[in-house]
């Protein structure tokens, strides 16, 4: 029985736009493409899973595919989906176990901060990561914090009660266990513009379990954090703000397309931190900034493209004085999170990346910024400039 | 919201308005919810390719001084003439600097040919499918050979050859068919569905087989000296790539469009969307305009799919949505509607009107020109029936033409969006809110 639901697909008419613009299809002969992927083995797929195709896999699930479909098909939804309910993953995956659970890694890592991070960057760790556990010798790591932002929070959250307005941040793992500094940054801007920051009781938003199938762990994070995020809502009537896009995203569409919860509690409320930025600044409320004379490159990151969202970065940047601004043409990274870690999709996402790399060179820039950070991960890899966060320029500015 | 014009849909008219407007230095966004019609267009733009007979025109201006006054309702007299004729010199100049050449025959129309075989009436054509060297040798009756890649499925050299046979212009000329082979793109076997237009056009643009597929090309052209090829002659070099292998064979080689996706469109659509980016506009593609607000006549904000009751708003708007297929137009069982605003539809008889039994009907389909209706600026009337002043409506989502029948659908995109942002242009440097 087909679900009705689930006939998205039917409406696909099979005009190969998708695969045109396909950063994955462009590089390798492997994927098919997600017209084929998607739409078209869909009708196979329903009328018999076992002709399922383990191409499927190469899928990044980068939504350039949705952003080109003139017929509203959610291509990437279908293909993740597929991918998951048709092929039995093996059990025992140690190294996609490790890559999703990057909260419980995370919290393991950020207790010896300094000292994991001097130990995955030995030349020997990495050749024996290479070895049993698939992770590319050549991949550069995220490093991590000594001590989390949550614990850092703590000490400041009495301090939050005294601004005028308050806002519930996500702050994701990223910025929990790697990348403090940004969070510190935004409690500072949003402190600089009379607005406090609360944040609750969080879980990994999903995004890298779903993209290796752990489903229904995916599902347990998304509930808690649904109900942690709502509760939390009621108690200060605010609104809920992000600077990972792919958290954003996740807890905006993926929590309700993909993983079939009701997120209508949180949906409206929940918006990437430059959307929420912006609706302040239309209001008049805009933190004095000095000028910061730089110049700097900016790329769109896939998710926050599929949001809507690039707009806003561009308009809160484009209000920083002293900030020459190069905007890159829209170009997927290669990463696509946990992806570009695997070995067997390494070459892959390099050959992605090539074009982005050679946009920022050829921009000249002295930074480069960017919404992700997993697109900021992979740009400091290849280019030999740093990578700052909108709100890590907006804090500059501050100063 | 400050921006000064928001645009929605990011086809021909809108990238050509929002090229204009940002080039006058206004503060403009597009917003856009999937890929344009140009993807699924022969990359050839239509001026007026024919009267109501069906006979074709050769001088599409001239033509056109007659027909607007009898035809106060076609978005070319509400154009005019002056505007037609910059918003394609506009045009030409936009592509080009985007880095796309086209190919006008003076202010004449000119006839490509298609991939059927057949001749298209045309007002620009790229320069590698149509140019003056080209017309020359056709005039010198120089022999042609149809080539087409081996494996190659959109497309077919017979009947291409049984078409160009029966044309008088190509009567006394020898045609020929061949096959180019691609022994060297080795991997295409493991997946036949990589050989698509696109993933041909990938190939080229990498420049890496080129002198190869000069080679293949001699030999499969024997002793002709035009070679015509299905277009995937490279989505970003494509100018370098044809102008090298004129240079390797020695021949004339000419691109015909194939079936979807159209390289041919794809390389307007990405010249269009350079130009506005290094102009300063910005284009928001993952979203998708919804809905909006009209109050007294005025659009007073918009909203969108990703971002619900949010409101965005402008001192101007252009709606450029398209027709029926981009879903700028919308028909339930038996009514037509604009789903976005609710705007005032030209005519709207009942279903068993819309349509004509034969589907080639030389007095075409009535529900091509069905659209939205405007005044004499473009401006739509609301569901109230008031004129809204600071909105303006471009392109396909036009009533009153007919662009299947009259070969005009570029035109009008082109002239409608250019009208649209001058009207804008001179309202913000007045002051005036719309």
């Amino acid at each position: 029985m087909i679900k009705l639901e689930n006939i998205s697909f039917d409406h696909c008419i099979k005009c190969t736009v998708c695969t045109i613009y396909c950063p994955v299809a462009r590089n390798t002969h492997l994927f098919p493409g997600p017209k084929q992927s998607g739409p078209d083995a869909e009708r196979l797929r329903i009328k018999n899973p076992e002709l399922v195709d383990a191409s499927l896999k190469y899928c990044t699930n980068c939504k350039r595919c949705e952003i080109a479909c003139p017929s509203n098909v959610k291509i990437a939804d279908i293909i993740q989906d597929a991918k998951w309910k048709y092929t039995r993953a093996r059990l025992f995956r140690p190294r996609d176990f490790f890559m999703s659970r990057t909260d419980f890694v995370g919290s393991m890592a950020t207790i010896f901060g300094p000292l994991v991070n001097f130990v995955v960057g030995l030349g020997i760790v990495k050749f024996f990561m290479d070895l049993f556990l698939s992770i590319p010798l050549q991949r550069s790591f995220p490093s991590y914090n000594t001590g989390t932002f949550a614990s850092w929070f703590k000490r400041k959250r009495k301090g939050q009660k005294k601004y005028r307005s308050k806002v519930t941040y996500f702050h994701g793992c990223y910025v929990n266990y790697n990348k403090r500094s940004l969070g510190e940054d935004l409690v500072s801007v949003l402190n600089a513009m009379d607005i406090g920051v609360e944040i609750t009781s969080e879980k990994c938003c999903g995004v890298p379990l779903i993209a290796n199938g752990y489903l229904t762990r995916a599902r347990k994070n998304a509930r808690y954090n649904i109900k942690h995020l709502s509760e939390q809502k009621k108690n200060n009537s605010g609104k809920i703000v992000a600077t990972s896009s792919s958290c954003a995203f996740a807890l905006k569409h993926e929590y309700a397309n993909l993983l079939a919860l009701d997120n209508s509690s949180i949906y409206t409320d929940t918006e990437y931190i430059t959307k929420y930025l912006f609706d302040r600044f239309e209001d008049g409320i805009i933190p004095p900034l000095k000028p910061v004379n730089i110049r700097a490159a900016y790329h769109a990151p896939c998710h926050l493209e599929r949001l809507g969202g690039v707009m806003y970065t561009i308009d809160i940047l484009k209000r920083i004085p002293g900030l020459d601004l190069v905007i890159l043409n829209s170009e997927c990274c290669g990463i696509a999170g946990t992806y570009g870690f695997k070995k067997e999709y390494y070459q892959i996402s390099q050959a992605i990346g090539q074009h982005l790399f050679r946009l920022i060179d050829r921009a000249n820039p002295e930074y480069v910024i960017t919404d992700c950070e997993t697109c900021a991960m992979q740009i400091e890899m290849n280019t030999p400039y740093q990578v700052l966060h909108p709100i890590n320029v907006l804090a500059m500015a501050l100063k | 919201m400050r921006y000064d014009c928001l645009i929605a849909g990011a086809g021909l008219s809108g990238l050509v308005c929002g090229i204009r407007c940002a080039e006058m230095g206004l503060r403009t966004v597009i917003i856009s919810g999937g890929m344009n019609a140009l993807h699924f267009s022969s990359g050839s733009i239509d001026l007026m390719g024919y009267e109501p007979s069906g006979k074709a025109i050769a001088s599409p201006y001239q033509y056109l001084k007659k027909f607007t006054p009898k035809k106060p309702g076609h978005p070319y007299a509400k154009v005019g003439l002056k505007t037609i004729r910059e918003s394609l010199a506009f045009f030409k100049e936009q592509c080009s600097a985007g880095g796309l050449n086209l190919y006008d025959n003076g202010e004449e129309n000119h006839f490509h040919i298609t991939g059927l075989g057949t001749m298209k009436i045309s007002y620009f054509s790229q320069e590698s499918v149509f140019n003056s060297r080209l017309k020359d040798a056709f005039e010198k009756k120089a022999p042609v050979a149809v080539l087409n890649f081996d494996g190659f499925r959109d497309y077919f050299t017979d009947l291409t050859l049984e078409q160009l046979r029966r044309l008088p212009l190509l009567k006394d000329v020898t045609i020929t068919t061949g096959k180019i082979r691609l022994p060297y793109y080795f991997r295409t076997e493991r997946n036949l569905h990589e050989f698509r237009s696109i993933d041909l056009a990938r190939v080229f643009d990498s420049e890496k087989f080129l002198p190869r597929i000069a080679d293949e090309i001699k030999k499969a052209a024997g002793n002709a000296r035009i070679v015509s090829l299905p277009a995937f002659i490279g989505i970003e070099n494509f100018s370098k790539i044809h102008r090298k292998l004129e240079q390797m064979t020695g021949l004339l080689i000419y691109e015909v469009p194939s079936l979807p996706p159209s390289i041919l469109g794809m390389r307007i659509d990405q010249a269009l969307k350079n130009r506005f980016a290094d102009l300063g506009g910005e284009l928001s593609a993952g979203d998708k305009v919804f809905g909006g607000e009209i109050i007294k006549g005025t659009l007073d904000h918009v909203h969108t799919e990703n971002y619900g009751n949010t409101r965005h708003s402008a001192r101007f708007y252009v709606l450029a949505t398209g027709s029926f297929f981009s879903g700028g137009l919308k028909s339930e069982f038996n009514r037509i509607e604009e789903p976005l605003l609710k705007l005032k539809i030209s005519d709207s008889p009942s279903r068993n009107k819309w349509y004509s039994d034969s589907f080639f009907d030389k007095k075409g389909q009535p529900f091509i020109s069905y659209g939205v209706k405007t005044g004499k600026t473009l401006n739509p009337f609301s569901a109230d029936g008031k004129e809204v002043k600071n909105l303006f409506c471009t392109g396909s989502i036009l009533s009153g033409y007919d662009p299947v029948r009259e070969g005009s659908g570029g035109g009008v995109a082109i002239s409608t969006g250019y009208f649209a942002a001058n009207k804008i242009i001179s309202a913000v440097a007045k002051g005036d809110r719309g």
